[in-house]
C-alpha cells in the first residue's frame, strides 16, 4: 500500500533574480489536511516561496507536484486550478463590491447564462461556503464595512470557495495572516484554522513563533533561500527554531554592544501621562543623551504612535512632552523641529526622501533656512553643495554626485541621506521607525555605527522597530508597548542583554 | 566640450530649444519676413501676457495642484482695471488689478486648505464664479477708458526697441526663477510637490505655502489682466478665455510635471515661445484659422511627447 500523495511537494526548487540566489534548491512537502509553519528572517526567500507556489513568479529550477501530479510553474492560472489560495497580508478585496460579488472575482462565468448574472446562484452558494466555514459574516454586506479580521476570513473563504469550484481541495497559502490582527481576532482565525484541518491544507507563513505553535503541525525554517530546518511541531523548540532562522547563535559584534555607553548624560527627552485616545494610555518614558531606548511591540500597540506622538505628527489629548525639561507645543511639527527632534520614517520612499529630487535638495531641507544671505532671502548654492559634499564624504554615501537624483541610490544609501539631512540640521533628539528596513546586512551594519557615534555626541535616540534582534543589541533600555502603554521596561545593557523570549512576552 | 555630452548633460531639457530651432527654420523660408527683429518684437507682444499666465499656472502646477482659475482672474482683473483707471489713475488700476488677483488666489489656496478639496475642483469652480462676476460686471460688453496712460506705458519702449510689456514678462520670469532656485519659498515648493510627506515631516508648513503658491498665481494673472488691458485698451469680458488651455500646454511642453516637483519658471519661458512662435508663423504664412487649431493641438502633442523627459516621472495618467 502506498501512502497517499501529498497535497504539495516542492523539489529542488531554485529561484534566481539575476546574480541574486533568492531560492537555492528548497525541496518542501505539506501532507494532505496538514498545516505547515514557514518562518524565517526578512529576505530568507519566504515571500519568492509563496510566489513560486502560487504561479505568481516562474522559477529557474525545480519541480512543484500537486496531489502527487506535476503542476506546470510560472502560470497563476493552473495554480489556481489547482486548488492553491493565496491570502495576503496586503488584502486582495474589492472594497466596493459585496462579500459574495468578492468571494466569486473572476467565477461569475459558471454563475451565468447567456452573459447574465445568476446573482442569486452565487449568494447561495457564497452563504454555502461561508456556513461550511462556520464564518458568521452576510455574504450580502459590503466589503469595505468589515474590519481588517473579518475581511481576512473573507479572503479565506475566498480560497475555499475556488476548491468547491474545482474538483480538488484547497491548498491555502496564508501570507502573515496575524500581523494585523488584534489577539481576539487571532484567536479567531487559529479557531477556524483548527476547524478547517479536515477541508483543506495550510500553509502558514508568519514572523510569530507563537503562531506556528499555536496552530502548525509541522514547521520548515528558511535561511538565505534554503530550508535549514523542519520539525514535526512536537519535537520543535522556540531555541531550535531560532537558531535554524537566525543560522547561528547571534553574532556579538553586529550591534556594537562594546561601543554602547555605560555612563548616560541628563534626561534629554521626557513623556508624563501622555495619552491619546484610542492609541496611547498613560505613557510616561524619559530618554537621557546618549542613550538608545528601543521600543517593541506588535503591530497597533502603540509604539508607532509614540514616535509621532514626539515628531509632533499626532496630537496627544492629555499628558506632557518635555525636551531639556521645557515643555513642548503638543502636536506640532514645527515645535518638534524647533526643539530639534528629528525623525527617520519607516515608508522611506514616501515619508524619508524626495525621489525625484537630488541628493542636495533632499539633504539640506531640513536646515535650507541656514543657507540664506545675511539679512537676504538669497540662498548661497555654494554653501549648500559644500555641505552636502562633507556628508556625502563623513557617511561614504554611494552616489554618482550630489545633483544626482536620489531615486537612482540603493536603499542603504538613500536612508544615510535621511540621517545626513538631520545631522546637517542638528539634532539632539531622534526617532527612528524601523532604520534597517529593506537594507542589506552590510548597510545596516553602517547603519548601526553611525546610532552608536551619534550616541557618543550626546543624541537621545528613540528606535522603534519590529526587529527584536536590532532593538536588544542596540537599545541601552527596551520599553515594550501592549494595547497602547508602556507594559514593561527592561534594561539592556551591553554585557547582560535580555532574550528576545523575555521581551516577547512583554508584547502578547 | 563635444556636442553629444552636451546633450548627455543637457539632456532633454534641451529639446523645447530644438523644436523653436526648427519652428523659426521653417517659417523662416515659407516668408522671410518671419525672422526679422519686427516680427520677433511682435511675436512678444502676443505672448507677454500668456508669459505671465504661465508662469503663474506653473507656480502652482509646481506644487503638484493645478489652477484652472488663471485665466478667469486675467478677464475680472482686467475689467476691474479698465473701471478703476479713469477715477481713480493708474497706480490704483495696477494695484485694484493685482489686488484682485491675490485676493482670488488667496481664496483658492483657503478653499483647497480648509475644505480638502483638491485644487483641480476649486479653482475649477472658481473659473465659472470669476467669469460670472466678470460679465455682472461689465454687463456683457468691453469696459473702454479715457486715460492712456497706462497703454503709453506697456507700449513705450524702455529699452530702445523693446516694447515694456515685453521687458516686464521677462523680467518677471527672471525673477520667478530666482524664487525658484534661490529662496525658501521655491525650495518648499518644490519640496511639497516632489513628496508632501516628506516637506511636512522636515518642517515646512506645507498649507501655509500652498495658500502662498496659489496667491502668487492670483497675482501674476492679475498683473497679465492689467497688461491685457493696458495693451488692448479696455477691459473685455472675454479676454482671458483661450489662456488656460494655452498656458498648461506651454508648461508642460517646457518640462513642468503636472504632478508637481520638477520642473520650474525657467523651462515655461520655452513652452511660451513654442505656441507663440507657431501661431505668429502660421500668421504670416497666411494659414487659415481652422487650420491653425488643428496644427496647434498636433504641435502639442508632438512636442510634449518628446520633451518630457519619462525617466523623472513616476506615473504617466
Amino acid at each position: 500500500m502506498t501512502s497517499p500523495a501529498p497535497a504539495l511537494e516542492l523539489r529542488a526548487v531554485t529561484k534566481r533574480y539575476g546574480a541574486v540566489t533568492a531560492l537555492d534548491g528548497v525541496a518542501l512537502v505539506l501532507p494532505r489536511h496538514g498545516v505547515l509553519g514557514l518562518v524565517g528572517e526578512n529576505g530568507a526567500g519566504k515571500s519568492t516561496l509563496i510566489s513560486v507556489i502560487n504561479g505568481t513568479a516562474r522559477p529557474t529550477e525545480g519541480q512543484l507536484l500537486v496531489n502527487g501530479r506535476v503542476v506546470s510553474l510560472g502560470s497563476p492560472a493552473e495554480a489556481a486550478h489547482a486548488g492553491i489560495a493565496t491570502v495576503f497580508q496586503e488584502q486582495g478585496l474589492v472594497a466596493n463590491l459585496r462579500v459574495y460579488e468578492n468571494m466569486l472575482l473572476g467565477r461569475e462565468r459558471q454563475f451565468s447564462r447567456a452573459g447574465i448574472l445568476g446573482a442569486t446562484a452565487m449568494r447561495q452558494f457564497a452563504r454555502k461556503v461561508l456556513d461550511e466555514l462556520g464564518i458568521a459574516i452576510d455574504p450580502l454586506s459590503v466589503t469595505g464595512n468589515l474590519n481588517f479580521g473579518e475581511r481576512q476570513l473573507v479572503e479565506i473563504a475566498k480560497a475555499f470557495a475556488l476548491g468547491h469550484l474545482y474538483p480538488v481541495e484547497p491548498i491555502v497559502l496564508l501570507d502573515e495572516p496575524t500581523s494585523a490582527l488584534s489577539d481576539r481576532e487571532t484567536e479567531i482565525l487559529f479557531d477556524s484554522i483548527r476547524r478547517w484541518r479536515g477541508k483543506a491544507s495550510i500553509i502558514l507563513v508568519s514572523h510569530r513563533l507563537a503562531d506556528v505553535f499555536a496552530v502548525c503541525d509541522a514547521v520548515t525554517t528558511l535561511k538565505d533561500g534554503r530550508v535549514s530546518g523542519h520539525w514535526p511541531i512536537g519535537d520543535a523548540t522556540p531555541d531550535l527554531l531560532h537558531e535554524a532562522i537566525v543560522g547561528r547563535p547571534r553574532s556579538a559584534g553586529y550591534y556594537k554592544e562594546h561601543d554602547q555607553r555605560e555612563t548616560l548624560g541628563d534626561v534629554v527627552l521626557e513623556l508624563a501621562d501622555v495619552h491619546v485616545p484610542g492609541q496611547l494610555r498613560s505613557v510616561s518614558l524619559s530618554v537621557r543623551a546618549g542613550e538608545i531606548v528601543g521600543v517593541a511591540g506588535v503591530l497597533g500597540s502603540g509604539k508607532t504612535a509614540l514616535g509621532h506622538v514626539i515628531t509632533g505628527a499626532l496630537r496627544p489629548s492629555g499628558g506632557e512632552i518635555r525636551v531639556h525639561g521645557r515643555r513642548l507645543r503638543p502636536g506640532s511639527r514645527a515645535a518638534a523641529l524647533a526643539a530639534d527632534i528629528g525623525s527617520v520614517p519607516a515608508e522611506r520612499n514616501i515619508a524619508g526622501v524626495i525621489g525625484m529630487h537630488s541628493v542636495q535638495s533632499n539633504l539640506v531641507l531640513p536646515s535650507i533656512k541656514s543657507f540664506r544671505a545675511p539679512r537676504l532671502p538669497i540662498l548661497s548654492g555654494r554653501r549648500q553643495a559644500a555641505t552636502t559634499d562633507r556628508w556625502i564624504e563623513r557617511l561614504r554615501v554611494k552616489t554618482a554626485g550630489r545633483s544626482q537624483q536620489i531615486r537612482n541610490l540603493s536603499g542603504g544609501n538613500a536612508q544615510k541621506v535621511v540621517f545626513a539631512k538631520w545631522l546637517a540640521r542638528g539634532v539632539r533628539v531622534f526617532v527612528l521607525d524601523d532604520p534597517g528596513r529593506g537594507l542589506d546586512v552590510g548597510a545596516k551594519e553602517e547603519i548601526y555605527t553611525l546610532l552608536r557615534s551619534l550616541a557618543k555626541e550626546d543624541v537621545a535616540i528613540v528606535l522603534i522597530s519590529d526587529n527584536l534582534p536590532e532593538i536588544i543589541g542596540l537599545s541601552n533600555r527596551i520599553v515594550t508597548f501592549r494595547a497602547g502603554t508602556i507594559s514593561a521596561e527592561i534594561p539592556a545593557p551591553a554585557h547582560d542583554k535580555p532574550s528576545e523570549t523575555s521581551v516577547v512576552t512583554n508584547m502578547v | 566640450m563635444n556636442l553629444r555630452s552636451f546633450f548627455a548633460r543637457h539632456g532633454v531639457s534641451l529639446y523645447p530649444l530644438l523644436v523653436i530651432l526648427a519652428l523659426i527654420a521653417f517659417f523662416g523660408v515659407q516668408n522671410p519676413y518671419f525672422a526679422t527683429f519686427d516680427n520677433a518684437m511682435n511675436i512678444g507682444r502676443q505672448s507677454s501676457v500668456l508669459l505671465l499666465v504661465s508662469l503663474a499656472g506653473t507656480m502652482v502646477i509646481m506644487i503638484g495642484s493645478i489652477d484652472l482659475s488663471v485665466g478667469s482672474i486675467v478677464t475680472l482683473a482686467g475689467i476691474v482695471t479698465a473701471l478703476a483707471i479713469d477715477p481713480f489713475g493708474p497706480g490704483v488700476a495696477i494695484a485694484a488689478g493685482v489686488g484682485v488677483g491675490v485676493a482670488v488666489g488667496l481664496v483658492n489656496g483657503l478653499t483647497l486648505i480648509a475644505l480638502k478639496v483638491p485644487s483641480f475642483l476649486v479653482t475649477l469652480g472658481m473659473l465659472s464664479v470669476l467669469s460670472g462676476i466678470a460679465n455682472m460686471i461689465c454687463g456683457g460688453s468691453s469696459i473702454m477708458f479715457m486715460d492712456q496712460s497706462l497703454t503709453e506705458l506697456v507700449n513705450s519702449e524702455f529699452v530702445p526697441g523693446i516694447p515694456n510689456i515685453i521687458l516686464i514678462a521677462l523680467v518677471t520670469a527672471a525673477v520667478l526663477t530666482f524664487i525658484a532656485f534661490k529662496t525658501v519659498l521655491g525650495r518648499y515648493l518644490y519640496a511639497i510637490g516632489g513628496g508632501e510627506v516628506v516637506a511636512a515631516n522636515t518642517g515646512v508648513p506645507v498649507n501655509r505655502y500652498k495658500v502662498y503658491a496659489f496667491m502668487l498665481s492670483g497675482g501674476l494673472c492679475g498683473l497679465a489682466g492689467v497688461l491685457l488691458t493696458a495693451q488692448v485698451g479696455a477691459g473685455t469680458p472675454a479676454a482671458g478665455a483661450n489662456m488656460l488651455l494655452d498656458s498648461i500646454a506651454a508648461i508642460v511642453m517646457g518640462g513642468t510635471a503636472l504632478s508637481g516637483g520638477i520642473g520650474g519658471p525657467q523651462r515655461t519661458i520655452l513652452g511660451v515661445l513654442v505656441i507663440a512662435i507657431l501661431s505668429n508663423g502660421m500668421d504670416v504664412t497666411e494659414v487659415s484659422s481652422f487650420t491653425q487649431e488643428v496644427v496647434k493641438g498636433l504641435v502639442i502633442i508632438l512636442a510634449v511627447a518628446s520633451t518630457i523627459d519619462r525617466k523623472k516621472y513616476l506615473f504617466i495618467k
